[in-house]
């Protein structure tokens, strides 16, 4: 970067920050007056507002029983159990309802937060599996058999929620087995400990090894895919993914739509209220070492940064090269004719992809087009923003080709040169320099749009803050890092495309 | 010129913008060797005319022979007949992303009409023709109007055509830069060149020019020497233009 764009990035990340700061001590200071819901038992619940796992068990039951009720019950829906602990820290919802080990978990790394004595009833966790593969399904109940009589799940179970001289003690040693029956995968959402979760850079949890367990006996080996709970049952319809281990409790509507294997484990479902107002006593820099030193969590920034970058590069390549190619067609229509089952498929093309959301057209293309394939998320995820960003690339090289003096066309085609030859020699290198401009946008867009990659379960910038969140329960640290990585990532993109602009227009008076 | 070897012959040209007629049947025969000048009211049809020459447009009716070949022929092979029409625009329609010298070479070059090499010293040769040899490698909008159509003339000889179409030449042309543009074309009248030119210039068509077409309302109303158009206009359409630009 050159000095006078390294002071504007500075100013531009300088004001970002501020913003947040203010904005934040702004509603801290205003915040406090709102009157906050004492809950020190289940009666209480009624009339507050109650913070749930989307699709979990909780959901389900705050739904049947409270949701919509006289008192004004209000039920907050998160993607993640994390989240709502993160809002309750934050006093936006008055109490969370989860499963009684991650509610451990959760307590155990927060002093203001507590649950409360009463629990609802058992519940019986078990693996997900699609309702045309029964034999998988079978032979998973046979292995947890064995695994139970054994005492293996046992030794797991004990290792992560035992008593305390327990705890750690039994760690399950994967198995040097021949893996002949291939790959098995298993769909999980990695925010639900002890069950599932990040440390270290890798997804760990009772499940994972229960799970592997289940592989070092059947001759599989484990691929586990994190993904957002309320995803995991429809990947494993669309065969995305064999089993579905994400603390999954058995009940009726889903077994409409997947089996369960027998159950491995029960669980409670408790509610968590904050018990005192004791913000969090970490200092900034001890913060900051718990947010991206500790455990190497720069290194989700750093992995989901080179996932940005490989999809952003290559999508680009996919919209620039498709791109042109559909405005080709599209001009060549508009001005010789001809063309016209091409030219009708380009507008068809354009109108879905600019009329539909990105988000819409990543999942259908992940779970639709791609549901039986077996293809990297990445490319998934390249093959989607590219096909996307091509119907706008398309539109602005359109526009390119015609702000081109006809008469450049014409001086092209009366010295003897083919349409193709005038087109490519000289039409399309001055439409290029005057869609530079629109193009470096695109390129914008497309790089941000692909903070959506994390609704396919892929690790992008965005989705590693998330992670780091979901584990430090702090918002602005990951969330203003990411940011200025964007930032930064932009303001180096506009830098390169007005140094191609000035080269490219030295040519000029 | 005496010769007499015809170069292009025309037979009952029609042109319509949808509903509006634009040239309502004209036939002649052009020779090598001759210089035409077409002049006319503008919106008279003598650009569509010359357009329709090489077929930048497209007649509704009516043939067009070049050497031989009907090019009205939907199945010809419009770009070889291209490469020995050549074309200079009153908008010059230089390519502005390219050098003086590579405007030149183009076509040449990628035609497969001559090696790199060859195009190279064409051009040197053209540059010196024209008389701008020192601008080999300015880019277009670096030149004054003048110099950029005594370019876009250049780059047309570039690929030796056997007939050049003027499309109203000096018509985008400061007046102090019309004289350089005409001088040239006037060379290339004198070393025999087959030219077809829509000008407004009447000294260049009395001077130059060895026939000169007279188009009115999308037919050629008068069709004579420069001296009996000019002394001896017959129609009193002609003689009402010619006191008008005279």
């Amino acid at each position: 970067m050159r000095a006078k764009n390294k002071k504007y990035f500075a100013l531009a990340a300088f004001i970002l920050v501020a913003i947040v700061v203010a904005v934040t001590a702004f509603v801290k200071l205003k915040g406090n007056n709102k009157e906050e819901k004492t809950i020190s038992s289940v009666e209480d619940l009624a009339g507050s507002t109650i913070g749930v796992q989307l699709g979990t068990t909780a959901d389900i039951y705050v739904a049947d029983e409270y949701e919509g009720d006289d008192a004004g019950t209000n039920v907050v829906r998160y993607n993640k159990g994390t989240d709502a602990i993160q809002a309750l820290l934050q006093s936006k919802i008055d109490c969370v309802m989860i499963d009684e080990q991650p509610a451990k978990a959760y307590t155990a790394k927060n002093s203001s937060l507590s649950i409360l004595d009463e629990a609802f009833t058992e519940e019986e966790y078990a693996f997900a599996i699609s309702k045309d593969n029964s034999s998988l399904t079978a032979s998973i109940n046979l292995a947890l058999e064995e695994l139970k009589a054994d005492g293996t799940i046992t030794s797991i179970i004990n290792n992560y929620i035992g008593s305390e001289d327990e705890i750690g003690q039994t760690p399950y040693v994967k198995q040097d087995v021949s893996r002949e029956n291939g790959k098995l995968v298993v769909a999980t959402n990695a925010t639900f400990p002890p069950y599932e979760y990040y440390e270290n850079n890798s997804i760990v949890g009772i499940d994972i090894d229960i799970m592997q367990a289940v592989c070092d006996k059947l001759g599989y080996e484990l691929v586990i895919e994190d993904m957002e709970f309320d995803s995991i049952i429809t990947s494993i319809r669309t065969g995305k993914a064999d089993v579905g281990a994400a603390g999954l409790t058995v009940t009726e509507d889903r077994q409409k739509n997947v089996d369960f294997t027998s159950s491995y484990t029960t669980a409670k479902q408790v509610v968590i209220v904050k018990s005192s107002d004791s913000d969090s006593s970490l200092s900034l820099s001890e913060k900051l070492y718990q947010n991206f030193i500790e455990n190497g969590r720069y290194n989700y920034l750093l992995t989901g940064l080179r996932n940005t970058l490989i999809i952003t590069f290559f999508a680009l390549i996919i919209g620039i090269v498709l791109g042109s190619l559909l405005a080709i067609v599209r001009t060549t229509h508009d001005r010789n004719g001809g063309l016209t089952i091409l030219n009708f498929f380009a507008k068809l093309y354009l109108t879905i992809i600019r009329g539909t959301p990105t988000m819409v057209q990543l999942l259908i293309i992940y779970y639709v087009v791609f549901s039986s394939v077996n293809v990297s998320k990445i490319v998934v995820a390249i093959i989607a923003f590219g096909l996307n960003s091509a119907a706008y690339v398309a539109e602005v090289v359109r526009s390119g080709i015609m702000s081109v003096d006809q008469g450049q066309f014409e001086a092209g085609r009366s010295l003897g040169l083919p349409y193709n030859k005038t087109m490519r020699l000289i039409i399309l290198p001055q439409a290029f320099k005057n869609i530079l401009p629109a193009l470096g946008n695109e390129m914008i867009t497309l790089l941000k749009e692909t903070s959506i990659s994390g609704y396919i379960g892929l690790m992008d910038l965005t989705k590693g803050s998330d992670i780091i969140r979901s584990v430090t329960y702090e918002a602005l640290l990951p969330l203003t890092a990411v940011a200025i990585i964007y930032l930064l990532l932009v303001t180096i993109l506009s830098a390169l495309v007005s140094k191609l602009e000035r080269s490219l227009r030295k040519n000029e008076r | 010129m005496n010769d007499n070897e015809i170069l292009i012959e025309v037979k009952d040209l029609h042109k319509s913008f949808d509903k509006h007629e634009v040239l309502k049947g004209i036939s002649t025969t052009i020779s090598k060797g001759e210089v035409i000048a077409i002049i006319g009211p503008s919106g008279c049809g003598k650009s569509t005319f010359l357009r329709s020459l090489n077929l930048l447009e497209v007649p509704t009716s009516g043939t067009i022979t070049f050497e031989g070949n009907d090019i009205t022929d939907p199945k010809i092979n419009i770009d070889k007949m291209r490469e020995r029409i050549g074309m200079v625009f009153q908008q010059f329609n230089l390519f502005p992303n390219m050098t003086i010298k590579e405007n030149i070479m183009l076509a040449p070059v990628q035609l497969g009409k001559m090696t790199k090499e060859e195009a190279s010293k064409k051009a040197d040769e053209l540059l010196l023709r024209v008389g701008l040899p020192d601008k080999s490698n300015s880019y277009p909008d670096m030149l004054s109007g003048g110099q950029k159509q005594r370019i876009a003339i250049a780059r047309s000889l570039a690929m030796n055509p056997d007939v050049m179409l003027f499309d109203e030449p000096t018509s985008a042309l400061d007046p102090e830069m019309v004289g350089e543009v005409l001088s040239l074309m006037k060379e290339l009248a004198a070393d025999g060149m087959t030219m077809v030119v829509v000008t407004h210039e009447m000294g260049f068509a009395r001077e130059v020019a060895n026939r000169v077409l007279f188009i009115h309302e999308g037919i050629i109303a008068e069709d004579s020497t420069p001296e009996e158009i000019f002394t001896n206009p017959k129609s009193e359409r002609l003689k009402d233009f010619l006191s008008k630009v005279l």
